[in-house]
């Protein structure tokens, strides 16, 4: 069920194709071949890292992205999901790849009530809510040290025996990694062009004018919010798997989410690869402060310069913005149709100074509308 | 306005990709090692929540490589240490010691310090086959996780460090004894491993647990715990604490008018800021030790020598504690002839270490088969004033008070 | 018996802290629906100043009131009118939150770049003096800082109520339009709005500082609770934040009798969901800043 919007763009997409199909030939050869290029093992592990952070960033922009909602505590669910895999494994005896989609499902789940409690408000209570949830988490993993192991932190034992050596770790997590990423991203794609991601579009442009044209607000902000708990739980997991250790002060962290924040902004939250590329370019900024202002609290506050700079001048992050600029090159589209979300955003910026601007949510909604006929 | 915001977009993101291409180009071009060193690789905790105890470690650790430089090195070639700051996290730590044992190729590894941070980074040691010996990481945990390439080069494991004490008020007579007791720890294992070592012995002899508390760590208000402990009315209190916890709960504590017979915490009160920050009232607490500038062994004359020479003030527990660590190594590495990455060479030290007794600063050290350490710690109590070693008796420097003065 | 009384004074205590603190947050929420999670960072940032203060002239810290609250209350305005205020209508609630989280790390990161991670405590002659009442022991600079947070809160409503500016500030708060439209620079007012809540937070650091151990990190410690506060007593309310702060305060304190300290914790979170989940328009207040 193609949608308008589609039809209309096909003329030109021949090209458009041909550039994207190379584009992602390329990361993907970029990816496959990394453990390859790594001078040594610690280079693999950063790797293993930036590749944890794209999987949670683009978990995390299922929720962020779409439908606009900023979760600031995400790192509850990368932490349950760690911790569900981690205790699974122990207890059960189960083998570990079933025990870390099991305990994806399971926060899935643990989603559902706190995106009821959080999603019935608009806004403000969304982020009072995530931001809780990794507090009240912190509390009772530690706590709970009969399961949890408490402070003691809890060793999770890995899925591939003694004779494969830490290296062959880090390359084997690296591809499952980088599989995980794949199976978030094209989920993400397919949303994006379903009647579902129309939706929630509309959701995140307005609130009230979705509704009003019978889009389930509700409903829809409930799934996705479900989908991106259950893919940063897996997220959560796989890293427990690769890292053996689990302590509740690192797993339930506030800056762990604000990092997943951070990324996909940067990156850009309307599109497909800007958490990716976020992730790869906050991962190295890290290694680099951490390599450059190593015994200070510098990390922090670039952190928070660097967040409130996105949040202030770019919050569209850097996808849309270089796009823009490439667009600037091409012809000036001739319909509104062949506006995309990204120069919606750069003409919304534009025309901000409080008129109501050409092409804004009234267009979205109107896209919906037409879904829902076609 | 249209070309500027694009212009400050497109600026960001290349400044973006700039910072991208200048990591990689910093992280590879180190690591070079040439054979006239012997290069040590550690991760401590410079910033972040344990940053005090890191850099006590952190000063250990230098004056003790200063020390063996000027005493003409290890196997006759100088040390060099490497040390990086893991912000106290545990992705760090871990990501920290696969740094200096691939890229920058360091010889040796000394651990970094407390029990949260042990653990990952004992196991990124083990499956490079390295030495692990730590200065700090004394809760039992530590030893349960069936690592072998590990050593704690201190004299006791956190359970054991009252076992004197406990001793102690077991000799009392029975009229004497404290009847009930109060425990207040800290979430941690190692805190919780002290008091908890003092609290069953005491069970196991009939005192009575009339308040058994656990805080968060950064836990600041104490004044529910106090009142708690204050009501029981207990005869003995255990702080398992660390350092302002310690002093938090104290001054809770004399808040509520509180007046135990007995009040012991662990490491708070062998800090020299101790005394300062809870004033006149700090007469006959206890706490156990592991390490004191006074200790008669031969080694440690030298080293408080040294160290003071160095600093202007004489070392405390964790600067003894990391170098005690290097004696450690430095023993299996002089023994064995060795000191390179090689599986083979690391092997070796482990297996020298397990076998033999090492003479340190802080006393001679054997290890059982995980690491743990074969001793007990040293009881201090402030006796007029002053922080004195009051047991065991045939090192105590005071007698100890059995009735704590009112705070 | 006496435990009982004992924790019920010390949540009294406790809770008019909180009351004082979730009053400067509802300010925000109300004049710019903004949820200002910088507040902790910056209440930890007035302790640190009242700490450095005491420690480098060894004048009480109290003192440094003076400075602190007129200095808070311009970086109030200047951070709504240069920041805040730049932020597109549309999307505010949620970049606001970011913009402050931000800015809440910044401080966080800065004062552990300044004055190290190690925990400080100000030293105070009077600071392990207590009297007894009842039976229960009130420690003394607990009471300052219950009183501090009572005159601040009192003078609060009172500047709310009887002034004129106040008036204004209400009016912005309950319909910003209506207030254009009789003449009420609704602007200004809000700036004014922000610098009062930042000085709510320099009152209350100063106040926290007399009994407790600070540490650069320890504002996560406090936006947890207060968060819970305001959306439990209803989100722009003032009222409804001081009664919930009392209430989940006094809670908190009798909470740890029977649980332990760690999981009474947890009962604010509790309260948080529960009040999303039955009444998310919060107990005590209206509608979103409807009423005062």
């Amino acid at each position: 069920m193609p949608s308008a919007s589609d039809t209309v763009r096909a003329p030109r997409a021949g090209l458009a194709t041909a550039l994207k199909a190379v584009g992602l030939l390329a990361l993907v050869v970029a990816v496959v071949t990394f453990p390859m290029l790594a001078a040594n093992p610690f280079i693999l592990s950063v790797g293993v890292v930036i590749m944890s952070y794209a999987v949670l960033a683009t978990s995390w922009n299922f929720v962020g992205g779409f439908t606009g909602y900023m979760s600031l505590g995400h790192a509850s669910y990368s932490g349950l999901g760690g911790y569900a895999t981690g205790l699974l494994v122990i207890h059960t005896g189960i083998n570990p790849w079933l025990a870390l989609l099991a305990g994806g499902l399971l926060v899935a789940v643990v989603a559902v009530p706190v995106g009821i409690a959080s999603l019935r408000v608009r806004g403000a209570s969304f982020v009072i809510v995530s931001i809780a949830l990794v507090l009240i988490m912190l509390l009772v993993f530690q706590s709970w040290s009969e399961l949890t192991g408490g402070s003691n932190g809890l060793r999770v034992p890995r899925p591939f025996g003694p004779d494969v050596l830490r290296p062959e770790q880090h390359e084997r997590f690296f591809y499952i990694h980088a599989g995980l990423l794949a199976v978030a991203l094209l989920l993400w794609w397919v949303i994006d062009r379903s009647r579902f991601g129309i939706g929630l579009k509309a959701i995140r442009e307005d609130e009230d004018k979705a509704q009003a044209l019978g889009v389930p607000t509700f409903s829809y902000k409930l799934v996705a919010f479900v989908i991106s708990a259950f893919f940063t739980a897996l997220g959560g997991g796989l890293y427990a798997l690769w890292f053996g250790f689990l302590d509740p002060i690192f797993q339930f962290s506030i800056l762990v989410g604000a990092y997943m924040v951070l990324m996909s902004l940067l990156g850009g939250i309307r599109s497909l690869f800007g958490p990716l590329l976020g992730a790869v370019i906050v991962g190295y900024a890290l290694e680099f402060f951490k390599a450059e202002y190593g015994d200070t609290q510098f990390h922090l506050v670039a952190l928070g310069l660097l967040l409130g700079i996105v949040v202030l001048f770019m919050p569209d992050g850097i996808i849309p913005a270089l796009t823009g600029l490439v667009k600037r090159f091409t012809p000036q589209a001739s319909s509104i149709r062949e506006v995309t979300q990204a120069e919606l955003a750069e003409q919304r910026r534009l025309g901000q100074a409080g008129e109501e601007p050409p092409g804004g949510p009234g267009d979205t909604a109107r896209n919906v509308a037409e879904g829902a006929r076609s | 306005m249209k070309v500027p915001t694009t212009l400050r977009i497109s600026a960001a993101a290349i400044v973006g990709s700039l910072a991208l291409t200048g990591c990689i180009s910093g992280g590879a071009d180190d690591g070079g090692d040439d054979d006239d060193t012997i290069d040590i690789g550690i991760s401590l905790p410079l910033t972040g929540d344990f940053s005090e105890p890191g850099k006590g470690v952190e000063r250990g650790y230098e004056a003790w490589a200063a020390y063996v430089n000027e005493n003409g090195g290890l196997l006759g070639k100088q040390v060099e240490l490497t040390i990086l700051d893991d912000q106290s996290n545990a992705d760090r730590v871990a990501s920290d010691y696969e740094k200096l044992i691939n890229q920058d190729g360091v010889d040796l590894v000394f651990g970094p310090f407390s029990t949260r941070l042990v653990i990952p980074a004992a196991q990124v040691a083990q499956d490079y086959g390295f030495l692990f010996v730590e200065p700090a990481g004394a809760a039992p945990e530590v030893f349960e996780q069936g690592f072998d390439n590990l050593f704690y080069a201190a004299p006791a494991v956190a359970d054991d460090h009252y076992d004197h004490l406990a001793d102690y008020i077991e000799q009392m007579p029975a009229g004497q004894r404290p009847e009930t007791a109060a425990v207040a720890s800290m979430d941690d294992p190692f805190a919780m491993g002290t008091a908890y070592g003092l609290r069953d012995r005491l069970e196991e002899m009939g005192v009575r647990l009339v308040v058994d508390e656990v805080y968060p760590p950064n836990t600041t208000d104490f004044s529910s715990i106090a009142a708690k402990i204050a009501n029981s009315d207990a005869d003995i209190v255990i702080g398992g604490t660390q350092y302002q916890d310690a002093v938090n709960l104290i001054i809770a504590l004399q808040q509520l008018d509180y007046q135990p017979k007995m009040a012991a915490f662990s490491t708070a009160p062998t800090n020299p800021e101790f005394p300062e920050a809870i004033g006149e009232q700090t007469e006959g607490i206890l706490s156990p030790t592991g390490y004191t500038p006074e200790a008669p062994f031969p080694a440690n004359q030298e080293f408080v020598e040294f160290y003071t020479e160095m600093h202007g003030n004489p070392p405390g527990e964790d600067e003894a504690n990391a170098w005690s660590t290097g004696e450690v190594v430095a023993a299996a590495v002089e023994a064995v002839g060795c000191a390179d990455p090689d599986p083979e060479c690391q092997q070796e030290l482990i297996d020298w270490l397990h076998e033999n007794e090492v003479d340190t600063v802080v006393g001679p050290l054997s290890w059982d088969e995980t690491g743990k350490p074969q001793g007990a710690h040293l009881i201090q109590q402030y006796v007029d004033g002053e922080i004195r070693i009051v047991l065991p008796e045939d090192q105590a420097e005071a007698d100890i008070v059995p009735v704590k003065p009112e705070w | 018996m006496s435990l009982l009384l004992q924790s019920i004074v010390l949540g009294v205590l406790l809770g008019g802290l909180y009351a004082l603190l979730a009053a400067g947050l509802t300010l925000y929420f109300g004049v710019m629906r903004v949820v200002m999670i910088a507040h902790s960072a910056f209440l930890i940032l007035a302790a640190y100043l009242a700490w450095w203060f005491s420690t480098e002239t060894g004048i009480d810290p109290l003192v440094s009131l003076v400075a602190t609250v007129p200095l808070f209350f311009l970086v109030g305005v200047g951070m709504q009118r240069l920041l805040i205020a730049r932020l597109r209508p549309a999307t505010m609630t949620m970049m606001s939150v970011l913009l402050t989280f931000a800015i809440a790390l910044t401080i966080e990161g800065l004062l552990g770049y300044v004055f190290t991670g190690t925990q400080r405590r100000v030293r105070l002659s009077y600071g392990g003096g207590d009297f007894e009442v009842l039976g229960a022991n009130i420690a003394v600079v607990k009471l300052i800082a219950f009183g501090l947070a009572a005159a601040s809160l009192l003078a609060l409503f009172l500047v709310l109520t009887r002034t004129k500016f106040g008036q204004a500030l209400r009016a912005t708060i309950q319909h910003p339009e209506a207030a254009r439209l009789v003449g009420i620079n609704t602007e200004r007012i809000a700036g004014y709005g922000f610098g009062i809540g930042l000085a709510t937070a320099a009152v209350g650091g100063t106040a926290l500082s007399l009994d407790s151990t600070i540490y650069p990190s320890l504002h996560w410690h406090w936006i947890g609770p207060l968060m819970a506060i305001i959306v439990v007593g209803g989100l722009g309310s003032i009222p409804g934040a001081a009664i919930a702060a009392m209430v989940l305060g006094l809670g908190q304190s009798l909470l740890q009798i029977p649980l332990g300290t760690t999981w009474a914790q947890t009962f604010f979170y509790v309260a948080l969901f529960l009040t999303l989940m039955l009444r998310p328009q919060g107990f005590f207040g209206g509608r979103l800043a409807q009423r005062f």
